[in-house]
């Protein structure tokens, strides 16, 4: 995505590296800094409005699933869980763009989450 | 108590309506209090009562899980990530085991001012490689980072019929870390969550085996995680191996990391 790219309203302001993905692509660049993610609940967890987003690939997982929960307002209590290859919950500190090179087809990446009380 | 007005209700059960219903009412009793033992009975009563066990059930049971640890065992002596089976003695049950040593900052341990020379005979090739500074001495090695000893045990519980973690850490003098030093290590990621309700999560257990003080991360939510997982796989009609979904959760929170390739070298058992 060009780094002139417009963050929609609804973008966190201190998140400058997860943009909304732009309907375009600038062209296709093996040097891409960003990756396509697509974003999909399951389980009882709220369905983003927004679900394709543009993120760096230096972006961990555990930053992503910190802007999943702000963006759906998730309570203190509630852990949020990210899975990849539907099945397998990656490191928090597992960067994006590795997930994007060993799981990604079609240009995205898929990651699906949930969220729950989780521990007790 | 409870397990008798179970047992009342579940004579006068004829209809999926009124599983479901009394599911529904123990559940409101049980989860409560989390009783983790009237819990556990209340998943054994469920399962008989569900005659077949629901394609996606989140219960595993004792057999498919000797058959996951076999199958993530294989793949751990592959990439050589330091996982091995310990078989109780004339029984068939056992364990899986692996050791790590991980460095921290040595404030991060209450008596750091008493990290030694004598502990760079203990650093290994692995720590060093993690430190930053290269080009330091082992001086600097030693105030840079203390390193702790964690050995994870991924044990079956025949109550709640799932898998279990179990750890036990300690310095590399062998003195085991406080549940606060436990707590403190805990993956950022998990922290604020673990903070809500710190006793409910990770606690200091008897290991059911052993017999010796471990700590382990509560069980009784297991399937809040795993059930998403178990219902997409199930809905890509892609079968997968438990231990390996249910590992890559718990594992991180505990400092415990799975690498990536189990996610894909790693078969469901048959």
């Amino acid at each position: 995505m060009s780094d002139n790219a417009e963050s929609p309203t609804e973008t966190q302001k201190d998140d400058p590296s997860i943009q909304h993905a732009a309907t375009e692509h600038t062209g296709a660049s093996d040097e891409k800094k960003k990756i396509d993610v697509l974003l999909k609940a399951v389980g009882d967890a709220p369905i983003m409005k927004t679900k394709k987003w543009s993120v760096e690939r230096g972006r961990t997982v555990q930053s992503l699933a910190q802007f999943i929960s702000r963006f759906l307002k998730l309570e203190a209590s509630e852990q949020l869980f990210i899975y990849v290859n539907q099945s397998f919950a990656p490191s928090p500190d597992q960067e994006v763009g590795v997930l994007f090179e060993c799981f990604g087809s079609d240009g995205k990446l898929v990651l699906h989450y949930c969220k729950s009380q989780a521990w007790g | 108590m409870l397990i008798c007005a179970v047992v009342l209700e579940l004579s006068s059960i004829k209809t999926p309506q009124h599983v479901k219903r009394t599911r529904d009412l123990v559940q409101a009793k049980v989860s409560g209090g989390c009783s983790h033992k009237l819990r556990g009975q209340y998943n054994e009563i469920m399962m008989f009562m569900a005659g077949e066990r629901n394609p996606a059930s989140c219960y595993l049971d004792e057999r498919t899980f000797r058959l996951c640890c076999q199958l993530f065992l294989q793949h751990s002596e592959t990439i050589q990530d330091g996982w091995s089976w310990e078989q109780i003695k004339g029984t068939d049950e056992g364990f899986m085991k692996k050791t790590v040593l991980m460095p921290v900052k040595p404030s991060f341990l209450h008596k750091q001012h008493e990290c030694s020379m004598q502990d760079e005979n203990m650093v290994t090739d692995d720590v060093q490689a993690n430190v930053e500074d290269e080009t330091a001495g082992v001086q600097a090695v030693c105030e840079i980072h203390a390193v702790l000893r964690y050995e994870y045990h991924v044990l079956y519980s025949c109550s709640y019929q799932i898998p279990v973690l179990y750890f036990r850490a300690s310095t590399l003098d062998g003195r085991p870390l406080s549940l606060e030093e436990v707590w403190s290590n805990v993956h950022p990621n998990y922290r604020q969550r673990l903070q809500k309700g710190p006793w409910d999560t990770l606690t200091q257990q008897e290991h059911p085996l052993l017999g010796q003080p471990f700590f382990m991360l509560h069980p009784c939510r297991t399937e809040e995680f795993m059930k998403p997982a178990l219902d997409l796989a199930q809905a890509e009609n892609k079968r997968m191996n438990y231990i390996v979904t249910w590992l890559s959760v718990v594992g991180p929170v505990v400092r415990l990391d799975v690498p990536l390739s189990y996610s894909t070298e790693v078969s469901a058992p048959d």
